[in-house]
């Protein structure tokens, strides 16, 4: 772009001279992502674990329904059981969808 | 052989390789530090922890970057803005817009780098990302535009005004770069 003697002035003055050392500055910034990465994982796994516990104790307070369910002693309309299976589907994939991040970072 | 930037950017976003980062923020650390160098108007520090501020936002919005662009641009505007934002904080202490002494001659037992931060202390912040942009890191003026969000007309303006001040100050200190050579034996 420079054109001028102005700017050909202007460009050696303005020119970036020095080369700061970059060790320590790549050192931090890697520390950095390290940490930020430890906090997002313990952020994942926290809401995971979170879930889980309501999930278990959701699954205890419906314990009878869930085992006359898959004993088949109740019977429900096959449209009810499309929507069930549908919200389970739709569960499982939402959940390694979340969870997608945090098993290629600990891989 | 050297890996292309939006390989390395394959690797962070599809398998989070933390070696592939590292080579990204080693390859682009010297302009950007460079750049909030000057936007701070010597401030090593300040820019120093701006651009590692930089690069974890990089970090963390890297999926965003679209691999038809320039990284180096794009690490440029979150600079930017990372300065910007920095300015809004820390408005009181002026940490940028210091204006140097009239009367002082920033020549005197000075290197080179010393020498470009000071001068850029006689221009607005908004000339002196757009002079740094266009002279230092060599971008073209739609480049400027894109990094800084100025229209195009405006970062003409803040170009051709920053000239106008430097230009001014170069000729009433009777300088030019041979002379400043000389004077360091450059």
């Amino acid at each position: 772009m420079p054109e001028s003697p102005l700017d050909r002035e202007l460009g050696q003055l303005l020119a970036y001279h020095d080369e700061p050392d970059s060790s320590e500055f790549v050192a931090n910034v890697m520390h950095d992502v390290k940490r930020e990465r430890l906090l997002r994982r313990v952020i994942l796994w926290g809401f995971g674990l979170v879930g889980a516990l309501f999930g278990l104790a959701g699954a205890a307070m419906l314990s009878d329904s869930i085992t006359r369910l898959f004993t088949f002693s109740i019977s429900l309309p096959a449209i009810e059981t499309a929507q069930v299976a549908l919200v389970v589907v739709a569960a499982a994939a939402f959940y390694s969808w979340f969870m997608n991040d945090e098993m290629s970072l600990g891989s | 052989m050297t890996i292309s930037d939006s390989e390395l950017v394959l690797r962070v976003t599809s398998s989070n390789d933390q070696v592939a980062f590292q080579q990204l923020v080693e390859r682009h650390q010297a302009a950007i530090r460079g750049f909030l160098r000057r936007l701070a108007a010597g401030d090593c520090g300040t820019a120093d922890d701006l651009a590692q501020e930089t690069f974890l936002m990089a970090y963390r919005k890297l999926h965003t970057f679209k691999s038809s662009g320039s990284l180096l641009s794009w690490l440029h505007t979150i600079a930017y803005r990372q300065f910007l934002q920095h300015t809004r904080k820390h408005a009181r202490q002026q940490v940028m817009a210091e204006p140097p002494d009239q009367g002082h001659d920033p020549r005197q037992s000075m290197d080179s780098e010393i020498l470009a931060q000071r001068l850029l202390g006689f221009v607005s912040p908004e000339e002196r990302a757009c002079l740094t942009l266009a002279y230092s890191a060599g971008m073209s003026h739609p480049e400027i535009g894109k990094v800084t969000g100025f229209p195009l007309g405006t970062v003409k303006s803040h170009i051709q005004r920053g000239k106008q001040k430097l230009q001014r100050w170069l000729k009433d200190h009777d300088h030019s770069i041979s002379k400043h050579k000389e004077a360091h034996g450059a």
